[in-house]
């Protein structure tokens, strides 16, 4: 556990501080094609400070974490915010209080579990893919372990000390389809917690890795996708990643601020009365979040920020500084990755709410149109426009499922599609696999239910 | 232990005595100095200082890698022991391995350190700039920075590098925004080995990049589909990475699915394409000396003349399979320059796509890839005309290499790649 060498210096701060000492640790095995190509461990830590002056910030870190290096660091962050208030002169006031406190650790602070076992795990998983699937042209298996402490101390707000814990298995398949040509499908498992306690048994997994198996088998004889508009359900995975990408990026009040299409629409119609989005501070249906956030790294304690409720867009996601722009109170989406980097908006377990319907029903529903069921990717812009690559789907027939449909992408402007919601199941996936990039990367939760829509598709 | 080599050189000697057949370690201190910017103000100066030490063992073949980022003795003699850990539980295997000493050399990309006044005074310059020429521009973050770090590497073969590095950079996003219009955002980014010039003229492309931002804030969406050509240009380099990723990396030739696994020294492309990997040109700022895996870096041609020369795989999965190691593993490409002008190219085209940046995901193992063409035009009877939303390319890459129709003479050099336009026929394009 990371020693406490900052709350000292506390009563030194002159200026506005936040300080902060952070420690990642990860962990990394991966097979191709049974070859470990991969096993490494890392642990990379150290001790930020940022100080506020006058409406400017000034931030210095460094990797060495003791009495000693603390005080450089926050005289450091100091002279560059004497530095910046001094040459660009904007003279703002303090930033409104947040008042004070202190919040603990949730989940207590554990070491990895040692690297046999991730690599065991691993080889277990790639015997059971060899030996039970045929035709399989290669394949590979990733354990991944990241785990993110760290300590905080503000001048003004909550200090707080956190530990967030996410174990990752990826298992990659690939087959030659019908004309010889490589397909590869992936299936992530990831969450929140020591990777011993969350993966016991490899066999565990195989039904998941049957499901994989035969989805690329489907995929094998897939015809491509008919380009342009058609009549979609969105899978529940897909839906979290376009909670993710296509609104919640355009809903970070930084990039409303750089320009984006949601700043014109706050408290305008932007979806169907179906469509409700939240980002989920800490906790969800009266259970921990997928990866909670009690206090963020500017010391705002974490609440729940809702987006969209019932089609109508209610609100930004902040941070101090532009909700004291916005005049709004902030709610703790201001996070940091590293020790060296300064907190930006993020978004925390972001997820439009589950429906009323079957999935059942709205595949049911579809006279003629697309099943789509996986993402391995997607972008937004400051438009909502997005983009997302689907690589397993399925046409739908007279409401019944059809054939696979090759790897193709889907797009649209996500509040023009949103007003086409008509059906929302009442599912809810959660998935934190992945990182989101935003300068930093960032661990993030996104979900969601199934969604009937209209949506432009990409094909030949 | 201040200096990096004997740093390096103790980790080293440790993995040695704690049971390393053969070893390598990589160490660094760094320093990072920046200027941020969020909706064209200065929001922060934010100073780094890290350190890295990066220990390789193999044990009988079994290898351990371990990173930490503390260089004091107590945390290396902790990180020695874990990586012998690591290596001990690992699966033996024959290909892994480690640099032969060929020749140690020291390399000099200094520049007398950092100038954070004058970063300032050209930060503030850019603003300016884009203020006064591009009103309706904002700058959703600009960053610029000062980037300067020592490091070394040796290993157990007795290979030995020093390098010093250090240069300045900046990166840019910005929209335009004119009442309740926005346009689609655009980014770029620079390096430069000094501050002689403005940031707006370190990318030739930036100015118009910022033009065509103003010129999309009214698009016009393309009516249902149709075949025809893309002009990629040099500020849309994702398609020559992607061939990396997805065609000539490790993972794609350890495990067999690279479509041209077996296309070394065939025609893989158009002959007029040859594309390298240049980080010592001295276009390139700041380019990669030394391989992860010790080896003194070399520019390298991917494509010559339209075939393939080179994988882009390390040591490791160079000896998995029995094909050449990349003689670097950057990703600083030069594209050969073609023979028409780029006004040329765009009056041979009767209906397509100027293609300035394209959202989507890598190619999938069989080359196909779709996805939205952003801050692009289209391309009418020999002209460029409306800029487009919701546009989407559908293409091989694979099959795409072969159906290039022009490369232009022009290149646009911005620290990282030299590339020039490249045309490319029989592409799917479809509106709604």
């Amino acid at each position: 556990m990371l020693q406490d060498f900052i709350t000292a210096h506390k009563s030194t701060f002159s200026d506005h501080t936040e300080l902060r000492a952070q420690v990642n640790t990860s962990q990394r095995v991966v097979l191709l094609a049974g070859n470990m190509a991969a096993n490494a461990q890392s642990s990379e830590g150290g001790v930020s400070a940022r100080v506020y002056r006058g409406g400017l910030w000034g931030f210095a870190s460094g990797a060495e974490y003791s009495p000693d290096s603390v005080k450089n660091v926050v005289s450091a962050a100091t002279e560059n915010a004497v530095f910046m208030d001094n040459q660009v002169k904007k003279g703002d006031p303090p930033l409104p209080s947040l008042g004070s406190g202190s919040v603990g650790l949730k989940t207590p602070v554990f070491d990895p579990v040692p690297q046999s076992y991730l690599i065991d795990y691993a080889k277990t998983l790639d015997d059971i893919i060899t030996r039970k699937y045929n035709n399989l042209a290669s394949r590979t298996v990733v354990a991944n372990f990241l785990g993110m402490e760290k300590r905080l101390v503000v001048s003004d707000g909550v200090d707080s000390h956190l530990f967030q814990p996410r174990s990752s298995i990826l298992v990659f398949l690939t087959a030659e389809n019908n004309e010889g040509v490589p397909i590869e499908l992936f299936e992530s498992f990831s969450m929140f917690g020591k990777f011993d306690e969350l993966y016991p048994d490899p066999k565990l997994l195989e039904e998941k890795l049957d499901e994989l198996y035969k989805t690329l088998m489907d995929q094998r004889d897939a015809v491509y996708a008919r380009a342009g508009v058609s009549k979609c359900i969105l899978h529940p995975d897909l839906a979290g990643m376009l909670a993710h990408e296509a609104v919640g990026h355009t809903v970070e009040a930084d990039l409303v601020l750089g320009g984006s299409v949601a700043g014109y629409n706050l408290d305008k119609q932007v979806a169907s009365e179906l469509v409700t989005m939240v980002d989920y501070a800490h906790t969800y249906d009266g259970k921990a979040a997928p990866l909670p956030v009690y206090v963020d790294d500017e010391g705002t304690p974490a609440e729940d920020a809702m987006l969209i409720e019932k089609g109508v867009l209610r609100g930004f996601m902040h941070n101090r500084d532009s909700a004291n722009h916005f005049g709004v109170k902030p709610q703790g989406n201001a996070r940091a990755f590293e020790f060296s980097d300064e907190p930006l908006i993020r978004m925390r377990n972001t997820a439009i709410l589950p429906g009323k319907d079957k999935l059942d029903d709205l595949i049911a529903s579809v006279d003629d149109g697309y099943f789509l069921v996986k993402t391995g990717n997607g972008q937004a812009d400051s438009t909502g426009e997005f983009m997302f690559s689907v690589n397993v789907a399925y046409e739908i027939k007279k409401g019944k499922l059809g054939k696979a449909v090759r790897e193709t992408t889907i797009s649209g402007v996500a509040f023009d599609m949103l007003k086409t919601v008509d059906m929302v199941s009442d599912d809810m996936s959660w998935n934190i696999s992945g990182f989101c990039g935003k300068k930093q990367a960032m661990t993030t939760g996104m979900g969601g239910p199934a969604l009937r829509c209209d949506i432009n598709i990409g094909g030949r | 232990m201040n200096n990096i080599t004997d740093i390096a050189s103790y980790a080293l000697e440790e993995l040695k005595k704690a049971g390393a057949d053969k070893a390598s370690c990589s160490t660094a201190k760094a320093r990072k100095d920046e200027f941020n910017v969020e909706a064209n103000k200065f929001t922060l100066l934010r100073t780094l200082f890290d350190d890295s030490l990066s220990l390789k063992a193999l044990v009988g073949g079994r290898k351990g890698v371990l990173v930490v980022n503390k260089l004091d003795k107590d945390s290396i003699d902790e990180a020695v022991a874990g990586c012998i850990e690591l290596a001990k539980s690992a699966t033996p295997d024959d290909a892994e391995d480690i640099a032969p000493l060929i020749s140690n050399q020291n390399f000099d990309q200094t520049i007398g350190g950092m100038d954070k006044a004058k970063l300032f005074t050209r930060s503030s310059e850019y603003l300016e700039q884009v203020k006064d020429e591009f009103p309706k521009i904002i700058l959703e973050g600009f960053v610029s920075e000062f980037n300067g770090s020592e490091s070394a590497y040796v290993n157990s073969n007795g290979v030995c590098f020093e390098s010093g590095t250090e240069n300045y950079g900046y990166t840019t996003m910005f929209t335009a925004k004119d009442g309740d219009k926005s346009s689609s955002f655009n980014y770029t980014g620079a390096l430069m080995a000094n501050l002689d010039g403005p940031f707006m003229n370190a990318d030739p492309l930036h100015r118009q990049q910022l033009e065509e931002s103003v010129k999309s804030l009214d698009t016009r969406m393309v009516d249902g589909k149709f075949t025809g050509e893309i002009i990629v240009t040099p500020t849309c380099p994702d398609l020559w990475q992607a061939l990396n990723d997805c065609f000539l990396g490790d993972r794609a030739l350890i495990e067999g699915t690279s479509q041209w696994k077996d296309a070394l020294d065939t025609v893989v492309a158009d002959s007029r394409l040859t594309i390298r990997t240049v980080p010592l040109s001295p276009d390139i700022v700041g380019g990669q000396r030394y391989t992860s895996d010790g080896f003194i870096s070399e520019d390298m041609d991917i494509i010559k003349d339209g075939v393939l020369k080179s994988f882009m795989i390390g040591l490791y999965a160079a000896n998995k399979t029995g094909k050449p190691r990349a003689k670097n593993t950057a990703s600083n490409f030069e594209i050969s320059p073609g023979d028409v002008s780029v006004a040329d190219m765009i009056k041979d085209v009767s209906r397509g796509i100027l293609l300035n940046r394209f959202s989507g995901g890598s190619p999938s193992s069989s080359g196909e890839i779709s996805g939205v063409a952003k801050n692009s035009f289209l391309i009418e009877n020999g002209k460029v005309t409306d800029a487009i939303s919701e546009t989407m390319v559908s293409f091989n890459v694979l099959d795409a290499l072969k159906n290039i129709t022009a490369i232009s003479k022009e290149r646009n050099k911005n620290g990282y790649n030299i590339l020039p336009w490249v045309g490319f026929n029989g592409i799917t394009i479809s509106g709604k």
